[in-house]
């Protein structure tokens, strides 16, 4: 059992190795949040699309990237859909090596069922593919969020057996934090882009930059106490569960035993008669074991209780911070005021 | 209408009994007609009826069978097993119990049918839903009900050919049997029509009706005469198959008949005698089973001496033929009427006059076929005239006595301590439900309504003329049902002296409906013996209490009765009539400014959004077959009228206001409250939906203004609501059907005034260190000493965590209240607490013996475990060892 256990962390560090950071081109970031903010603004939905470049060495180069057709259609055929795009987009002469794919998501909702699934299919058809996560609302608040995951060799594993059973979780290690990994990401201009940029910042007015310092803190923070609270909710629904299969376990435990115990004391009678006793196989019919809950989605719920904690832990510092800056700001203009 | 049937059928058998007496009452004129009829109707004896009945639904299955209507197969069968039980006795006794062949054989038909059709499963398919869903339930009844003729059927799958020849006999005399009839039908019709031929048309007439006698002989199946029928019950021929008695004729049964024929032949003869003797010869108009001539008749012969026996066997012969299936009504009035001016003429006293008039009111009753529909306005209007004037001779002339406890011997029509059997109660009930009936049948909205409802007043008069003739008998179950007819008529009505007597504009010892109504209710208290009129009378008494604006009556009374426990026991009506109380009780204690109260009263109505049926001031859209056509039909008679109708809008309005009034403070004071409950779920479903609405624009309708009007209150900003609430538009729905709208309008403004300054102080109190009371009663166009006291009631509840400061007329909040994200983060807290909880619960459990059979548990406990386990294994093993 100890091998099993050495045998992934060994890996780790080598699959880690494989891709060292994610470098995305303004183009194809500039097309995703596009999309991302043209679906969130229309039904609320979220957008998804696949990444296209290469991998160097060992980094994951993103050049392009293009939308997910919306599942509503029924004509068209997804995969059709998606060899068409990538052979025209080659035709183009744009890198058309399928290297992962995007999701927008709304603070750390992302961590879902599906989402594991299709990253695990990813992950295990194109060795290097990773998911990029835009944050639409995070991003509305002026701070662009981007964050790319790859699936651990752990939940890989995982899901390769499909037991979410407790003992199979605990035999391979996986928790909600070994889940994902997050690659980091860096974002790449040409040249002449950023020269663009730089002219384009020349044209902006000066006293636009005073709104950084809107703290903005009610809102935001009731909506992530809202959903955070959700979650914990749906959390403690599963521990209850859990809590309810072990009773059972334990009270079937107990049965066992006295009947055992029985068993035993009227074996004991019979050898005395010179019977034979009786058989012992009738107990696993007589207690099955009872089905143990699934225990992939609390840990999916505590991977998302874990990002909504994060983020309103960074929201709070930073508007800690902006609070002090404010007060600092403050001074100093009194401090011009008054002389 | 069935009912009077029944008694026909019953007079029937009877007359035929008296057949054999050869000359009946010298009154001579009418006894002809009444032979004819006699010969021609006893014919069916109670086996042939309903044979015949059995047969004609036998039919009809086969013709529905043939075009495969599956919906009307589907009611025929069902008649068929009624009649088929009504004919079990007749058959026990005719056939010693065996199943007739031709209803087996029918029974086995319908179900080769309907197995076939139920093979079919395209066809099924294919079928409409309706008939589809006949099939279903045919195919369950069939088989039920084939289940108790198993024998038979198997039997009959044996050798089906028995059965069909019998059968094809049956259809011979079927059609023979109709022609005649016809026959007989057509010289009487054209008889009907010249009349002036009368005496010409009377000889053919009385021609036909012998040569009808000889044909008797040949027809097959006319074997009802009495002797045949009579036969037919002998032990010896119990046994015969119906078609071997419908053939069969003995030859000494052939003589006794052609003797019985002789004698009628003889007595027929004599009659025709009389009648030529009888020069006028306008007896004969005779109308084949009815016993009212159809030509118009002079009720007796000429030169009769009229007297009082001579009219009620008049009488007793004209109200035999009542309910009769070929007895013409409209006839049958007018006779009676003409029968009635002749007493009057001969002045035979009062006790027959009113028995006549008795007999004329039942008879107009009758004219309408069915219970369901209201009667013609005409005879409505005669109906009415005639109750009249009879209720007016009962009060004129008191020694007449009259009731139901009477019997017809007993009666004494010609001298001073007159007797005469009916109730005069009776009739005014049916008076008052057919005068109901007839106001829901025309539209509410045109002015036949109107015209109809002006006789409102003369029932009304009727019944207090009733009334003080029982009063006059003084039998306190019939006092009180009239008086709770009087009730009826009463307490929905609202009297305007009342209102003006409370003012003291009239004198207090005027009598007003109030009045009226309190020493009705109160009789029916002390003297009624069902419960029934009892709970009747309290709702209306309360309902008219709470339409006067006697709040505190009206609530103690439905307080004392207890009625709201019991009241789902009662029967529909009744249920109905509590509905419209309380609909009154709410409206009431919404003038009264008892918002709660109001609330409460309504909720229960409004809630389930059916007020319209709970009510009963209109069905709803029929839902898919939700309710069966008779369902509906009675759903429909329990309707209430429409002048009786109570304001839907109004008192949604009442309803949704005063919910606002309640929930839109609560609604501030627990906005962060996790287990807030909904007080009104209504007015939720209301506010909901116009906050759905991507975009809302000025109200139209009264939900939208009273929505509008919510959210105004919402912020506190009470003018808006006012407006919204009380404006030209919703006067003129909604508030000017108060009987004193201005002081509705008033109070409505100062409790919007009240409301929405608490809604205020339980919404922005936070923003407020403290607030000053001037200030407020500005805000709030409220006096100074209101606010107080209003501020005040709020400390005390602890609503509001403030404190006043009395030397500067001020507020001073507390800050206890946590904000909305403090209150957020509390709320978290508890629920992470709650998580932690679970899982120390978890992590108990894996401390004890948990992880024992999961197999090799790590740290000091598991081992433990292991260590047991292994014990077992040890013993188990053992055990094993010993036992090989």
């Amino acid at each position: 059992m100890a091998n099993n256990w050495a045998g992934p962390s060994r890996r780790l560090p080598e699959n880690e190795s494989s891709i060292a950071y994610v470098q995305m081109d303004g183009l194809a970031v500039m097309k995703m949040i596009k999309h991302s903010h043209e679906e969130a603004t229309r039904n609320l939905e979220i957008a998804q699309g696949a990444l296209l470049g290469l991998v160097v060495d060992t980094r994951l180069e993103i050049t392009n990237c293009f939308p997910f057709p919306k599942h509503n259609d029924d004509t068209m055929d997804e995969e059709e859909y998606q060899l068409t795009m990538m052979r025209q987009l080659r035709r183009v002469n744009v890198d058309h090596f399928h290297v992962g794919w995007y999701q927008s998501a709304d603070v750390g909702n992302f961590l879902n069922v599906p989402l594991l699934e299709s990253q695990f299919h990813y992950q295990t058809s194109i060795e290097e593919s990773v998911v990029v996560i835009y944050d639409t609302q995070k991003t509305t608040r002026g701070f662009l969020s981007l964050k790319a995951y790859r699936l651990t060799p752990q939940a890989i594993q995982m899901y390769k057996e499909n037991e979410f059973a407790p003992e199979n979780l605990r035999n391979l290690k996986v928790g909600y934090e070994t889940l994902f990994v997050e690659v980091p990401i860096v974002i790449k201009n040409s040249h002449l882009t950023n020269i663009m940029l730089l002219e384009l910042s020349e044209m902006i007015p000066e006293e636009e930059g005073s709104k950084f310092l809107d703290l903005g803190t009610a809102s935001v923070l009731e909506n992530q106490l809202r959903c955070l609270m959700d979650r914990v909710d749906e959390l403690n629904q599963e521990a209850i569960k859990f809590n309810r299969y072990q009773q059972q376990v334990l009270r079937q435990q107990q049965d066992k035993n006295r009947f055992l115990v029985k068993r035993e004391s009227e074996n004991a009678a019979r050898k005395a008669k010179n019977e034979s006793p009786l058989p012992d196989d009738d107990i696993n019919k007589l207690f099955r074991p009872i089905p143990a809950p699934q225990r992939l989605n609390p840990m999916i719920v505590s991977g998302q209780i874990q990002t909504y904690s994060q983020h309103i832990s960074q929201f709070c510092s930073q508007s800690l911070a902006k609070l002090y800056i404010t007060q600092a700001l403050q001074n100093a203009k009194e401090g011009k005021s008054t002389p | 209408m069935s009912r009077f049937f029944q008694q026909g059928s019953d007079s029937e058998t009877e007359t035929s009994s008296e057949e054999d007496v050869p000359q009946r009452a010298p009154v001579a004129a009418f006894t002809f007609s009444d032979e004819e009829e006699d010969t021609k109707r006893v014919v069916r004896s109670a086996k042939e009826k309903r044979y015949e009945e059995l047969h004609n639904l036998i039919k009809q299955i086969r013709n529905y069978r043939k075009i495969k209507d599956m919906s009307s197969m589907l009611s025929s069968f069902e008649d068929l097993m009624r009649a088929y039980t009504k004919a079990i006795p007749v058959i026990n006794k005719e056939e010693n119990g065996v199943t007739p062949r031709f209803y087996v054989r029918c029974l086995v038909e319908v179900e080769d049918f309907i197995n076939e059709m139920w093979e079919d499963r395209e066809g099924r398919k294919n079928m409409s839903k309706n008939s589809s869903k006949s099939l279903t339930s045919l195919r369950q009844k069939l088989r039920k009900y084939n289940k108790d003729f198993e024998d038979d059927l198997a039997k009959f799958r044996e050798n089906p050919d028995q059965g069909d020849e019998e059968e094809e006999e049956e259809k011979e005399a079927q059609p023979d049997s109709d022609d005649d009839d016809d026959e007989e039908e057509d010289p009487k019709m054209t008889f009907r029509k010249d009349g002036s031929e009368s005496s010409a048309g009377a000889s053919k007439f009385a021609k036909k009706a012998v040569t009808d006698d000889d044909d008797e002989s040949d027809d097959s199946d006319w074997d009802s005469d009495p002797e045949s029928s009579s036969e037919s019950s002998d032990p010896e021929d119990k046994n015969l198959t119906l078609r071997e008695k419908f053939l069969k004729r003995t030859t000494d049964k052939e003589e006794e008949e052609k003797k019985e024929k002789k004698d009628k032949k003889d007595r027929r003869d004599k009659e025709k005698k009389q009648r030529k003797d009888d020069e006028e010869g306008e007896w004969e108009t005779v109308r084949g089973s009815g016993a009212i001539p159809s030509e118009k008749p002079k009720m007796f012969a000429k030169d009769a001496e009229i007297d009082l026996n001579l009219v009620v066997k008049k009488l007793n012969e004209i109200v035999a033929a009542r309910g009769k299936k070929r007895t013409d009504r409209r006839e049958q009035i007018k006779l009676l009427h003409e029968l009635w001016n002749v007493a009057d003429a001969h002045n035979l006293g009062p006790a027959i006059a009113i028995k006549i008039k008795f007999a004329i009111v039942s008879s107009v009753f009758d004219y309408n076929p069915k219970f369901s529909e209201a009667m013609k306005p005409e005879y409505w209007a005669k109906l009415l005239d005639n109750i009249d004037e009879c209720v007016e001779q009962l009060l004129a002339t008191p020694e007449i006595m009259v009731g139901e406890q009477v019997l017809e011997e007993n009666e004494i029509l010609d001298k001073a301590p007159y007797k005469v059997r009916g109730c005069i109660l009776t009739i005014v009930e049916r008076l008052d439900e057919e005068f109901i009936k007839l106001l829901k049948e025309c539209d509410p909205h045109s002015n036949e309504y109107v015209e109809r409802l002006k006789d409102e007043k003369r029932v009304s008069h009727i019944i207090d003329k009733v009334q003080e003739y029982l009063e006059r008998q003084g039998v306190s179950s019939e006092l009180c049902r009239i008086y709770l007819r009087k009730i009826e008529h009463v307490y929905y009505k609202f009297d305007p002296e009342v209102l003006k007597q409370k003012e003291g504009e009239l004198p207090p010892d005027t009598v007003t409906s109030v009045q009226v109504m309190e020493k009705l209710c109160k009789f029916v208290y002390a003297k009624d013996a069902t419960d029934r009129l009892r709970t009747r009378a309290i709702l209306s008494h309360i309902y008219h209490h709470a339409l006067h604006d006697n709040w505190f009556q009206a609530r103690d009374l439905i307080l004392m009765s207890h009625l709201q426990e019991a009241i789902q026991h009662s029967d529909p009506p009744t249920q109905i009539l509590y509905n419209r109380t309380m609909a009154h009780l709410g409206l009431c204690a919404f003038r009264h400014a008892n918002i709660k109260d109001a609330h409460n009263c309504l909720v229960d109505l409004m809630m389930t959004g059916k007020v319209k049926e709970l009510l009963a001031q209109g069905l709803l859209p029929q839902r898919q077959h939700e309710r069966s056509k008779e369902q509906e039909k009675i759903e429909k008679q329990r309707q209430m009228p429409f002048h009786m109708h109570i304001n839907l809008e109004l008192l949604e309005c009442v309803y949704l206001v005063s919910a606002m009034l309640i929930e839109i403070p609560y609604m501030a004071a627990h906005e962060f409250d996790a287990r807030r409950r909904m007080i009104s779920k209504t007015f939720y479903q209301q506010l909901r939906s116009s906050e759905r609405q991507s975009l809302v624009g000025p109200p139209e309708s009264m939900r939208e203004h009273i929505v509008a009007a919510s959210k105004a209150m919402r912020n506190g900003n009470w003018s808006a609501c006012k407006n919204f609430v009380i404006n030209p538009k919703m006067n003129a729905k909604v508030w000017d059907l108060f009987h004193q709208a201005e002081k509705v309008q008033e109070m409505l403004s100062r409790l919007i005034q009240e409301e929405a300054l608490r809604t205020y102080l339980f919404t922005y109190s936070h923003v407020y260190d403290s607030i000053s009371m001037a200030t407020l009663a500005e805000m709030f166009e409220l006096s100074r000493p209101i606010v107080h006291s209003i501020i005040s009631k709020m400390i005390i509840n602890e609503e509001l965590k403030a404190s006043l400061d009395d030397p500067t007329q001020t507020v001073v909040m507390h800050r206890s209240e946590p904000s909305r994200l403090q209150s957020l983060a509390l709320q978290l807290t508890d629920k992470v607490h709650n998580f932690v909880d679970s899982n120390e619960r978890i992590f108990e459990m894996k401390q004890g013996n948990f992880f024992n059979r999961g197999g090799g548990g790590q740290g000091f406990r598991g081992r433990e475990n292991f260590g047991r386990q292994g014990q077992d294994w040890g013993r188990r093993r053992e055990r094993g060892e010993r036992a090989y």
